[in-house]
């Protein structure tokens, strides 16, 4: 039978195209879709790599020039020491601009064994960093003052460099960066990649730097740590607290957890509208296929009726058709496929083959269902057809 | 045979009421071919249908080899119609997408057989039938009396007791419908099939073993 009905849509494929087509075109925009969801659920699934809650940024453009750097230095400690004698702050941390969730970023190449990897980020911070955002140590340190007169420059890199630069091998002590060994940089610690940019975002390679005496030239934030009774009061307090100490400058606090509910949004509104695109497009090929098979059937009664008289019972024949349609989406799936695998094979877009993988089977599942249930009705009213009246027709 | 007792047929439509058919009672002995004749509209494939169980009649009785039919399943009809029924009708009803020999074949789809058996049946059929060269061909690249004759080959392929002709020779000329009917007569001497043929064409009729003639619905001779 199987034979028959593949000889069948093959000698009718000019008739069949049509209806092909439609189903490749509904299959790739599916794909994209899966892929788009799969990707996003693959990086939900991943560690955040940071505690947000409780972490206020606080915005400041710099209000006190000096050309000396001593007291530079004395000016900002002292800041510090102020804001941490407040009893609702736990820990402070200056920082550069890429703070996360926040669309800033400074991405620059590195080198290792004289083979040059490009778009990392670099994140200038300071010792309590790390503690601040509760980052997870994989190995090694963080920065400690200790660092202040070493022979090469201390470096944390976090897990997705490490594997790009060392994969499996340990990464500690290694020099990394272009010169001589004297103007590399010594990796002293990994820790767990952040999704900076959000939930549904992937996690990036990165490096940490630390901030030296001439940094406070140039930053403009802080990461506060407050406890949870830390409330809007408190917000005031530290805000004029903050603008009281630094006058002159632009005092604005923010919190991590608010901006990470925002750049989720910003990552999300694309896919929620690419799902309400792939909505109305998914109705329209179902309509679609549901009317051509329509049509098909009612053009086949005369078939019908003789597959009827000759020994088919209702049944047989609309599980007939429904079996031509299920051939027809094969065939349109193989080709599809073919388009498909095209994007992990030439790592297009550069996400994670297994996104792919599952995207494609997802698509594959979701349109053999489509087919299948857009042909079930048309299948049931061919097998309801009266076969004496079907013959009289022509 | 068959044995047809008081049958009445009415089609109801949601204004009219067709009484088709009405108290035909009718017994067809085995190896017997019969033909039946009468003026368009008295009701000839209607009785043609309910003898091949393609549609119920509303009142009376069918018996074929003594057996009541009227509790049989779908799946026991269709059965019944692949084993021991081929039917022909007036426009052919080929498949016009498949080839001569996949049309032919296609009763046996319907049981369990081989591509083998299939094709060699088929191929004997078509033998019989005098075109067993148009093989590979599709039924649009075929003229009226091959297509019947390619018909003839897909009703007679199952070895069926019983071949329900709808003016078979309908459609065809004169030459062309005697020799469809020659083959019918060679089925019936040669091979014992019980044929019931509809025709309008005394001749032929005549050539056949009883003519029963229909009017308004009702058996008239
Ligand atoms: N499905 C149907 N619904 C309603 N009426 C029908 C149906 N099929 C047949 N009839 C009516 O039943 C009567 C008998 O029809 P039938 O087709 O048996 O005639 P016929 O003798 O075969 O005619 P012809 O020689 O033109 O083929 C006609 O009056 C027809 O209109
Ligand atoms: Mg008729």
């Amino acid at each position: 039978m199987f034979k028959h009905l593949f000889k069948l849509i093959w000698n009718k494929k000019k008739q069949n195209f049509l209806l092909m087509s439609e189903i490749l075109v509904s299959f790739l925009v599916i794909f994209a879709v899966f892929t788009l969801v799969v990707y996003y659920y693959h990086n939900y699934k991943k560690p955040m790599g940071l505690d947000y809650q409780g972490v206020w940024v606080i915005n400041y453009s710099n209000s006190y020039q000096t050309k000396n750097t001593d007291s530079l230095n004395l000016y900002y400690s002292t800041l510090v020491q102020t804001i941490k004698s407040l009893p609702q702050v736990k820990q402070v941390s200056f920082t550069a601009d890429n703070t996360p969730f926040t669309q800033n970023m400074n991405t620059g190449g590195i080198t290792f064994n004289n083979k040059k990897m490009d778009g990392n980020n670099w994140y200038t911070v300071d010792d309590n960093y790390k503690n601040v955002l509760n980052m997870d140590l994989l190995e090694g340190r963080w920065f400690n003052k200790g660092d202040y007169a070493t022979k090469s420059k201390p470096i944390v890199i976090n897990s997705d460099l490490k594997e790009k630069l060392f994969g499996n091998g340990s990464a500690l002590g290694k020099l990394i960066g272009d010169g001589d060994n004297k103007s590399k940089m010594r990796v002293i610690g990994v820790v767990q990649s952040i999704k900076i940019k959000g939930d549904y975002a992937n996690t990036e390679a990165g490096l940490y730097q630390r901030t030296d005496t001439g940094s406070f030239r140039w930053l403009g934030k802080m990461l506060v740590k407050v406890t949870p009774d830390a409330d809007a009061t408190f917000e005031g307090k530290l805000y004029k607290t903050v603008a009281n100490y630094m006058k002159n400058s632009d005092v604005e606090i923010e919190h991590l957890a608010d901006k990470r509910v925002s750049i989720n949004y910003f990552t999300l509104v694309p896919i929620i509208v690419l799902l309400i695109v792939a909505c109305f497009l998914i109705i329209n090929v179902a309509l679609g296929l549901f009317g051509v098979l329509w049509y098909n059937i009612n053009k086949r009664r005369g078939e019908i009726g003789l597959r009827r008289a000759i020994g088919a019972t209702g049944n047989s024949v609309s599980s007939q058709l429904v079996f031509e349609a299920m051939i027809l989406a094969t065939l349109s799936l193989i080709i599809g496929t073919f388009f498909a695998i095209q994007f992990p094979l030439l790592n297009v877009f550069s996400l994670p083959a297994s996104v792919y993988i599952i995207a494609l089977f997802l698509s594959i599942i979701f349109i053999y269902l489509l087919v299948f249930v857009c042909s079930l009705h048309p299948g049931k009213q061919a097998a309801a057809i009266y076969p004496a009246v079907a013959l009289h027709e022509e | 045979m068959i044995r047809l007792q008081n049958i009445e047929k009415v089609y109801r439509t949601s204004t009219v009421e067709t009484l088709a058919l009405s108290s035909i009672n009718l017994d067809i002995a085995k190896g017997e071919f019969l033909s039946i004749m009468g003026p368009s509209g008295c009701g000839k494939s209607t009785l043609l249908n309910i003898m091949g169980l393609l549609d119920a009649p509303s009142k009376g009785d069918i018996k074929i080899d003594n057996q009541k039919t009227d509790h049989l399943s779908d799946k026991q009809l269709a059965a019944f119609r692949n084993k021991k029924l081929g039917f022909i009708f007036q426009s052919y009803h080929l498949i016009n997408d498949l080839q001569v020999l996949d049309n032919v074949e296609l009763p046996l789809l319907y049981r369990d057989s081989t591509a083998k058996e299939r094709k060699m049946l088929a191929t004997e059929a078509l033998e019989k039938v005098g075109l067993a060269n148009r093989v590979k061909h599709f039924p649009n690249q075929l003229s009226g009396g091959q297509k019947q004759r390619v018909a003839i080959a897909r009703a007679i392929v199952g070895r069926p007791e019983i071949i329900l002709a709808d003016e078979p020779t309908g459609n065809l000329d004169s030459a062309m419908g005697s020799e469809i009917l020659d083959i019918l007569l060679q089925l019936n001497q040669k091979d014992g099939t019980t044929i019931v043929m509809v025709t309008h064409d005394e001749n032929m009729a005549h050539k056949t073993h009883r003519l029963v003639r229909l009017f308004d619905g009702s058996q008239v001779q």
